[in-house]
């Protein structure tokens, strides 16, 4: 499909024919990449392995396997660490490239088996008790220093979300709202100030010029953990004004994020939540007045307008620094 | 037949085109910057994100406006609503024409997407509304089909085009059920047939320059194709629809379809990577794990852990030796994202060459200019 182009910016003498005949030859040479396939089967691959390995292990708790199976469990871990350890690159506060094209998977690998067999000993011989908090602590402070020293977004997007498990949250994002009791106060303020401080890590890397590039993972997390808990707080709690001040002020927070850095994605993720907190505020303030369906229908036209005209001027909304 | 500005769609195609060859080095800024500015296309394409949010709000907004105007037309009986989703479906429609389209220059911008995915859905439902509660399903996908197969040609919708696809196959496949005592054994053959058609018009079609603004419509059909022939004789589905719709115990010919389950996808795999068709390929994966799960349905070999431990070791590792041995040997294929600069670096040995065959005299100055300036520039910049 490239020829008719070629032959038309040719005849307008936008390009001149040495730089077509590159071209051809380019297209013609061009070579057939594997790369997204191979990268999908080496994460499908590390997915089944500890799927399986997970269940195997619980499968099997009263038999004699069981202690082949930890045995092996905790062989390839340790495998995968040595691996990681033996082929890391020398430490930068800056981004790493991966040494080899598996090393990221390699190192996944070894995280979450790390995890099944941790998993197992406090299920099995309780190491750490009754002590929950410390079950999870110990692979979370592992897990935050293995991104940091091997620099790998995989590996912290896992320490995160032991993070908020430690702290009494089960995150991950599809999870958030099935598994977790929304009417409990301690959970909603947790989840407020966990967001708010995943959401300020960012800047504070950005300041001392630590890993800057982490700072999409600790502010996707932080977004969606922050502004559901303040959700939740509102439904759920019913201090509707109080979290209703701490959803604007994050919003309003993320808008400025999004005009000074560009950033599309947390423009419509905040336009998105504020809207649904607004629309929750209404609801519920006007329910004794009995409006009737026809005034919400209208409100709903009404500001969804609004929303589309201000979602769609978007270009004067960012700050545009380059020309 | 396109509602959109075809000098802008094309204008789109060139400076996507050119981009990548300026990306890769082969295109001068200056030339890269000449093309952008000769190529100009006005339509309002915003970012993914803002697309999806302007999309979720049209919907809310289409969604509480019909319930306005059904509040003051409040249509009570069968006729009514029927004219109440027609006039919905047709507002949306000439708003998106007239309003959203011509003067507000959309494209891909959500609002465009989801107007006309409402205004076929209300069309579609007011026509239905009507029919009698035992009418058969064919004729609800008979008059779908055209306002789908409009829908995707002249808004270029790859939703549509999906929708339109899985219509027709529905057609086809409703008729064909209808033969007494044959239909069972001609069914698979039917879809295998249907989706080899699609498959063949969705390739000749992408090699059409004519056709060109309808590449991404004719991708998706060929993907779906082909996904769709490997179903046709999959041996669970056909099973499945034996058992269904023809209270069958046994499939007939059942040699032939688990024989069919696990060709097929070694086929597309063999031929994906043979003729380095990447859909081929991908859709051949994929077709490995469906002939697993049917196998698996039928046959249970091994405990489910016992199954994915291996499996997942099995993926792993031929992924890591693929990619290993993909790296120590170059070539045609490569596991690099971009392997360009490799690539490039072969192409100015090439050109060099051939400078030195043809002209002897100039060959210092050319060299020097090919080295140092654009590849150089290009492929070893730190834009990858």
């Amino acid at each position: 499909m490239h020829e008719p182009i070629l032959h038309n910016l040719l005849q307008q003498e936008l390009i001149v024919p040495e730089d077509a005949e590159k071209i051809t030859l380019f297209e013609s040479k061009r070579p057939f990449s594997l790369h997204w396939e191979l990268k999908t089967l080496l994460y499908l691959g590390v997915l089944l392995l500890n799927i399986g390995l997970g269940f195997m292990i619980y499968e099997n708790i009263d038999t004699i396997g069981h202690a082949v199976l930890i045995v092996l469990i905790g062989a390839v871990s340790a495998g995968c660490f040595w691996y990681a350890v033996r082929h890391r690159e020398p430490f930068s506060t800056g981004e790493i490239k991966s040494p080899t094209p598996y090393y990221d998977y390699i190192l996944l690998l070894g995280c979450l088996t790390f995890l099944i067999m941790e998993g197992y000993w406090q299920y099995q011989y309780e190491i750490f008790g009754t002590r929950y908090g410390l079950a999870t602590f110990i692979p979370m402070v592992l897990f935050f220093a293995l991104a940091y020293l091997l620099d790998n977004r995989g590996v912290l997007s896992l320490g995160i979300t032991l993070l908020a498990t430690w702290l009494g949250i089960t995150v991950t994002p599809q999870e958030l709202l099935s598994k977790n009791d929304f009417n409990n106060a301690a959970i909603v303020q947790t989840g407020v100030f966990l967001g708010a401080f995943l959401t300020v890590v960012p800047f504070l890397s950005e300041r001392w010029g630590v890993k800057k590039h982490f700072s999409l993972t600790y502010l996707n997390f932080g977004v969606h953990i922050l502004m559901i808990s303040t959700l939740a707080g509102m439904m759920a709690l019913g201090q509707t004004l109080l979290y209703f001040l701490v959803l604007c002020l994050s919003v309003g927070f993320f808008l400025w994020y999004a005009r000074t850095r560009n950033s599309l994605y947390f423009l419509t993720v905040a336009v998105l939540y504020g809207y649904i907190g607004l629309t929750y505020m209404l609801i519920i303030h006007t329910e004794s007045l009995n409006l009737g369906f026809r005034f919400y229908l209208f409100y709903f036209v009404l500001s969804c307008a609004g929303v589309i005209i201000f979602l769609s001027n978007y270009k004067r909304f960012i700050k545009n620094d380059q020309p | 037949m396109i509602a959109y500005n075809k000098d802008w769609l094309d204008a789109i195609l060139t400076k996507d085109r050119a981009r990548e060859w300026h990306e890769k080095g082969l295109l001068s800024d200056e030339k890269w910057q000449a093309v952008q500015e000769r190529y100009h296309s006005n339509f309002y394409s915003p970012n993914l994100f803002i697309r999806i949010g302007l999309a979720i709000f049209t919907l809310i907004l289409l969604l509480a406006a019909g319930g306005l105007v059904a509040m003051v037309i409040e249509p009570n009986s069968e006729f009514a609503f029927s004219i109440f989703g027609l006039f919905c479906g047709v507002a949306c429609f000439v708003f998106l024409e007239s309003r959203v389209i011509k003067t507000g220059r959309h494209r891909a911008s959500g609002i465009d997407d989801m107007l006309l995915y409402v205004s076929i859905w209300a069309i579609l439902a007011s026509l239905c509304v009507p029919l009698d509660y035992n009418t058969p399903a064919l004729v609800y996908f008979i008059i779908a089909w055209p306002f789908l197969v409009a829908g995707s040609i002249r808004y270029l919708d790859r939703m549509v085009a999906v929708a339109a696809f899985m219509c027709s196959l529905a057609i086809v496949l409703l008729m064909v059920k209808e033969i007494p005592r044959l239909a069972v054994y001609l069914l698979p053959f039917a879809g295998m047939l249907f989706s080899a058609a699609v498959y063949i018009f969705s390739k000749q079609g992408q090699s059409r320059y004519a056709w060109r603004h309808w590449h991404g419509v004719l991708l998706v059909l060929e993907l779906l194709a082909l996904a769709t022939f490997y179903a046709s004789g999959n041996f669970w589905i056909v099973q499945q629809a034996g058992e269904m719709w023809f209270q069958l115990d046994q499939v007939p010919m059942g040699w032939f379809f688990w024989t069919f389950t696990f060709v097929v996808p070694l086929a597309y795999i063999f031929e994906g990577i043979h003729s380095k068709d990447r859909h081929l390929l991908d859709i051949g994966l994929g077709c490995v794990a469906a002939a697993v799960f049917s196998f698996r349905y039928y046959y249970h070999v091994m405990p489910l852990t016992w199954a994915a431990v291996i499996c997942g070791a099995v993926l792993f590792l031929t992924a890591y030796f693929s990619i290993r041995y993909l790296h120590q040997n170059g070539g045609v294929y490569t596991c690099e994202e971009d392997s360009e600069t490799s690539l490039l670096q072969e192409i100015e040995e090439q050109l060099i060459e051939q400078a030195i065959v043809n002209q002897p005299g100039p060959t210092p100055d050319k060299r020097e200019s090919f080295g140092g300036g654009q590849f150089g520039g290009g492929g070893a910049g730190g834009e990858f």
